[in-house]
């Protein structure tokens, strides 16, 4: 039972460190891929809430360990929005790429207003750094876009390989 | 019926839990958290870091023989530069010991100067930070100032085991008092202003209104050493950019810094040697 969202925590972990990597060559650039609604998206959609929910939280602990935020700061974020596509998820046809690729970039957007109401409070340049969010949101989407598809056949293959019948957690109430 | 009802409200049911539990968890349980998930992903950030530096070795030993010469050559000429600079700057500390001596004014702060290569890189539009390959293990104190040959870089924020956080200059939680060059007069820098696709800016406030500056004709922005922290003197950037305040006393202005900050791969941590 615990490896289901140690798998997808492991997966989900992987591309957040890549990511990390690409802003660490982007950062001359002044560009910047924030891409936490894909990390949401698969636990969200295809896991039941008792394996995806700590996967999310786990994910929402590490990023918050590594960036200047209040401790907690993504966690929440993570869990209000792994709740809010956890209880929409009956409505549409989850098990499709494209559906976890629009809903990925959903929950991009609003994890992406989400962190700049908190963090820009006492921004001395507001009107720039919202600029800036949204030149950063473009490229992020696109490049949601681009990977998900993979991200999303990495995570079941992962999820495969650990003798997880997907179908069967996926149909899981809770 | 209420059953199915509180199937439905449930995961919202789990999202209060979840919540309720955050809140009522004890801040050094919180504080032990944060370090633990930190260490655990930080030999990731580390190992990548030792990447780069082996990918650029190997980058550099694809030099010719002649190039390596002739980089030999240029640096023996800095070097002696180096050299004459490094006489003078021990004259000039005796002298300021002696004054000091003869006004008995209190001594200005030392530093040990603790290199550190850059790991990672973060400059979003909601933080600018680096992290450096040198953490407790080093003596790195949470605070620090953190340099680099062009001047100010940021200040240490947070420091782990082999590893610390540095708030970028550019960072908008970077706040330093500084003088114009040729102005005792202290103004406000801060960071912040980080546009797409271009170098980040700096702002600043307080200027005296007769201060005057274009972008033909910059003034540079150093640190006043008020506040004890940095020393005096550290080029922060360039003012290009000056218009009233709205309170009409002041000026306030954009700050171009050195385009080379967003590319350092090495910098200096001023590790003080008689902290207070």
């Amino acid at each position: 039972m615990h490896r289901r969202w140690l798998i997808t925590f492991a997966s989900t972990f992987l591309l957040w460190s890549v990511v990390v990597q690409l802003n660490h060559y982007l950062a001359p650039l002044g560009a910047y891929l924030f891409v936490d609604g894909l990390l949401v998206a698969f636990a969200a959609l295809r896991l039941s809430l008792r394996n995806g929910l700590p996967a999310t939280l786990l994910m929402g602990l590490s990023i918050d360990a590594a960036e200047p935020v209040p401790f907690g700061t993504h966690l929440l974020l993570f869990a209000v929005m792994h709740i809010v596509i956890f209880r929409l998820r009956t409505r549409i046809p989850r098990e499709e790429t494209v559906i976890g690729v629009v809903v990925a970039l959903l929950a991009n957007l609003a994890l992406i207003f989400g962190l700049s109401f908190v963090t820009l409070g006492n921004h001395p340049a507001a009107g720039a750094a919202w600029m800036r969010i949204f030149a950063d949101l473009g490229w992020s989407q696109l490049f949601i876009v681009a990977i998900a598809p993979w991200f999303f056949a990495l995570q079941e293959r992962a999820l495969e390989l650990g003798r997880v019948d997907l179908a069967e957690e996926s149909r899981r109430p809770f | 019926m209420p059953s199915k009802r509180f199937d439905q409200a449930k995961p919202f049911v789990v999202l209060g839990i979840v919540v309720l539990t955050w809140i009522l968890i004890p801040v050094a349980v919180k504080s032990f958290l944060r370090a633990g998930f930190y260490e655990l992903q930080a030999p990731i950030q580390v190992t990548a870091s030792y990447a780069r530096d082996l990918q650029e070795y190997w980058a550099e030993r694809t030099h010719s023989n002649k190039e390596l010469m002739e980089a030999g050559r240029e640096l023996r000429h800095v070097y002696a530069g180096y050299e004459f600079q490094a006489q003078q700057v021990e004259a000039l500390r005796a002298e300021i010991a002696r004054l000091e001596q003869l006004l008995r004014l209190p001594s200005n702060p030392h530093y040990r100067f603790e290199p550190a290569r850059v790991a990672q890189r973060d400059f979003s539009g909601w933080w600018q930070k680096l992290v450096i390959r040198k953490g407790a293990n080093y003596g790195i104190p949470a605070g620090a100032p953190v340099v680099y040959s062009g001047g100010v870089v940021g200040r240490v924020r947070a420091v782990h085991a082999y590893t610390a956080d540095v708030d970028f200059v550019t960072s908008p939680s970077v706040r330093l008092a500084a003088t114009i060059e040729n102005d005792s007069r202290p103004v406000s820098y801060q960071g912040g202003d980080n546009p797409p696709l271009a170098p980040a800016r700096g702002i600043v406030e307080f200027v005296p209104p007769d201060i005057f500056t274009s972008a033909k004709d910059p003034k540079r922005l150093v640190t006043s050493g008020l506040g004890g922290m940095f020393p005096p003197g550290l080029t922060i950037g360039y003012i290009t950019r000056l218009e009233a305040s709205t309170d009409g006393l002041f000026k306030s202005g954009e700050v171009a810094l050195d385009p080379r900050l967003s590319e350092l791969t090495e910098v200096t941590v001023l590790v003080p040697l008689n902290p207070e």
